[in-house]
């Protein structure tokens, strides 16, 4: 090639093209690169849109079997789908546990309100599964409708900062929503979840001590109760939500009643629960540490923290490690084989950490969806 | 957009190329329009080849199995099927266990899917 050859009748247009081109890019660069991340966000905003609509309909055909017609269900669904809460102020932080908490508590009534009156012939562990499937769709319709929003305003207003975010952010968003989407499958027919490991421990860790089915008692707390069993010469009061149904309780409060109904007598409080894995960690490695492992907006947390500080108990934590993916979604064969090293571990820190005669609470923190008594 | 498509695309772009080192070496004062053509050719012939994917057809979700074992700590029975609705972990089976007659429950309900290759450092 000649460019830089002698000067030719054509190489005005050389220059003219040269120019025209660093013109072009200097002047509209910009414009170009915003254009591209808008039709990505745009692809992601469809694939977005079509996970909420299939979503939508798995929920359609889950509750469309309980006692009301298709376009019934369909109505009272997108009425509900964008059904919020208002958090409580925080200015005044003083009592913002104790508002919260009430708020949930209502929150829940809701929902458990409006499940009744879409699944009439629903029986309670169905409820309780169609419960966690209408929120799972709630989750798709705002992360696609909240996607949809910045895209929307960013194109209007051509704000490129607003637009640079949300493309960014994109493949974060879209992870999470194909991890919830995944998981519609397990909440409408009741398969187990990955975040249902705690309670399952607590369940063969008892078993392990000859509890049954029939030796849980259920009067603890909302949907939260507990297994009585000796273990090498302690009282072991194994702490879970109810199953199959998928329902995570209200552990926090159950553990209050259960120290307040022992006279505050308990020795050691065990929370096991499935904690945020970092990437490249093993998926189903079990740890230890210290403090309540429960991972709810705060209430439940607080109550266990706070009857613990009270009576001077020691709060330990076990967690098996999982990514989000795997919290939402099935369970998975890594987190079963993770249960009996954290069940060794239960073992040790009761036999090593009280004495014979103490009181131990172990509590199992998770949904408990697929995961009998 | 078939294995035609592809075949033409092929052709055009190796035409292009062709143009393109025709363009370097020929007159000069034609050399720069006939490498910007040989380009033009090339990315059409590119985008014929490229282009036309079949759109992705979601896979269909990994099966779920459901294992069952026999309550008898001295039997080694051991069965996984796959998952049927009602399924739930530590349901008791109604049926007995084919080895040694005795109470069979559910142990665990997982998903099989294929090992992602995970970044080792």
């Amino acid at each position: 090639m000649q460019f830089g050859g002698e000067s030719s009748e054509f190489s005005w247009i050389i220059n003219l093209a040269f120019f025209a081109f660093i013109m072009l890019f200097s002047l509209y660069g910009q414009k170009i690169q915003m254009w591209q991340w808008l039709k990505q966000i745009e692809s992601g905003l469809l694939e977005l849109k079509r996970m909420f609509l299939e979503s939508r309909q798995t929920a359609i055909d889950a509750f469309k079997n309980f006692g009301r017609p298709e376009d019934e269900v369909a109505g009272d669904l997108d009425r509900w789908l964008d059904y919020f809460t208002i958090m409580p102020v925080d200015l005044d932080p003083a009592g913002v546990i104790q508002r919260l908490d009430h708020l949930l508590d209502e929150r829940r009534d809701r929902f458990e309100e409006f499940v009744g009156d879409l699944a009439p012939e629903a029986d309670g562990k169905m409820r309780q599964n169609l419960e966690n499937t209408l929120e799972v769709t709630q989750v798709m319709n705002l992360i696609f409708r909240v996607v949809r929003h910045y895209y929307i305003l960013g194109k209007k207003y051509g704000s490129q900062i607003m637009i640079m975010q949300i493309q960014m952010q994109l493949p974060e968003l879209l992870r999470i929503a194909k991890a919830y989407f995944q998981a519609m499958g397990a909440f409408s027919v009741g398969k187990p979840i990955g975040d249902g490991i705690g309670p399952l421990i607590v369940s063969k860790f008892a078993r392990q001590y000859g509890a049954t089915k029939e030796d849980y008692i259920d009067d603890l707390a909302r949907e939260v109760g507990y297994y009585r069993v000796e273990v090498e010469g302690r009282t072991l009061f194994a702490v879970r939500a109810t199953g199959p149904g998928g329902t995570v309780g209200k552990p926090g409060l159950a553990i209050e009643n259960l120290v307040k109904q022992n006279s505050g007598d308990i020795s050691r409080i065990i929370t096991i629960d499935a904690a945020l894995k970092l990437e490249g960690e093993e998926l189903g490695r079990v740890s230890e540490g210290t403090g309540a492992a429960i991972g709810d907006p705060g209430p439940e947390k607080y109550a266990i923290e706070e009857v613990a500080r009270k009576n001077g108990i020691p709060l330990e934590a076990i967690v098996v490690k999982e990514d989000e993916e795997a919290a939402v979604g099935i369970m998975q064969k890594e987190l079963l084989n993770a249960i009996p090293e954290a069940i060794e571990r239960i073992k040790a820190s009761i036999v090593k950490r009280t004495e014979t005669g103490n009181r131990v609470i172990l509590a199992g923190i998770g949904n408990t969806i697929g995961i009998g008594l | 957009m078939g294995m035609i498509s592809k075949i033409i695309g092929l052709i055009i772009t190796g035409a292009g190329a062709v143009l393109l080192f025709w363009g370097m070496n020929s007159d000069p004062t034609y050399s720069f329009i006939w490498f910007l053509i040989g380009m033009i050719v090339m990315s059409i012939g590119f985008g014929l080849i490229s282009g036309g994917k079949q759109p992705e057809t979601p896979e269909p979700p990994p099966p779920t199995v459901t294992e069952i074992i026999c309550d008898n700590l001295d039997c080694d029975f051991k069965e996984l099927r796959d998952f049927e609705k009602g399924d739930y972990i530590l349901k008791p089976i109604d049926a007995t266990c084919p080895k040694c007659d005795g109470s069979m429950t559910i142990h665990g309900i997982y998903i099989i899917r294929e090992k992602e290759e995970e970044i080792q450092i």
